[in-house]
């Protein structure tokens, strides 16, 4: 299982999920690492995210790839990753911040 | 990037108090590392499992890019828990800012890779004029 946490504005995160972002981001692991993904939606109340000292309609995608990746590999695969999330959601790549982490060190 | 996730006990924070330690966050992240405020996101929870708060009533994890100098992730911390105890009233002892780092790297904001520390400029001059 490939570990991924949203942090979503709330309301977004049910619209989210009816949207298929969760079927595409598992398509997504899956292609990518060859494993599911195990998804938590943290949705953030409104009044309580804040960009820029302003309120906040970013999100954060954020996972753990199950094998190093080099610099080339892993940019294309952000990009990936953020244009599954612009295309489903409607948001802007300037509201969403995506992270793919090497695994943990043994 | 960063991201600076406060959880805290239930009523600790009202809408004021959570506007002023955004700021006064977003206000520290920029002082103590001169990254452009356009890449501070603060986020505010109640006792949200997902989040440490232990037996403190405000706890700040901040996520910030690799390569900040101990001495500057000590002063973010250290000026995070002031500013916690400031605005709230609770002794800073029951509070507590622990500073965790991801590499720029691994980052992807804005549509583009995120800068390394201190190539905050050269890259927002590139990201600006993707823009236009």
């Amino acid at each position: 299982m490939i570990n991924c946490t949203c942090i979503v504005q709330e309301g977004q995160a049910p619209d989210l999920r009816q949207s298929g972002l969760q079927e595409l981001i598992n398509r997504f692991t899956e292609a990518a690492f060859g494993e599911a993904a195990q998804i938590t939606w943290i949705p953030v109340a409104p009044g309580n995210g804040f960009t820029e000292r302003k309120p906040s309609t970013s999100s954060v995608v954020s996972m753990r790839a199950s094998e190093s990746l080099k610099p080339d590999r892993r940019e294309s695969l952000l990009r990936e990753l953020v244009e599954l999330w612009t295309s489903a959601t409607g948001c802007s790549v300037s509201e969403v911040v995506a992270v793919i982490s090497d695994p943990e060190p043994q | 990037m960063p991201l600076y996730i406060c959880n805290c006990r239930k009523d600790v924070l009202d809408a004021s108090s959570k506007r002023e330690i955004a700021e006064r966050i977003t206000d520290t992240h920029c002082a103590v590392t001169d990254a452009p405020a356009m890449f501070v996101h603060v986020a505010f929870f109640e006792e949200a499992a997902e989040f440490p708060l232990e037996d403190k009533a405000l706890f700040v994890i901040g996520n910030i890019r690799k390569g900040r100098s101990g001495h500057q992730k000590h002063e973010i911390a250290s000026t995070i828990r002031r500013s916690l105890s400031e605005v709230t009233g609770v002794d800073e002892s029951m509070t507590e800012a622990l500073i965790s780092e991801t590499p720029a790297s691994w980052v992807l904001e804005g549509g583009e890779i995120m800068p390394e520390p201190g190539e905050e400029a050269a890259w927002l001059a590139a990201h600006q004029s993707k823009q236009h």
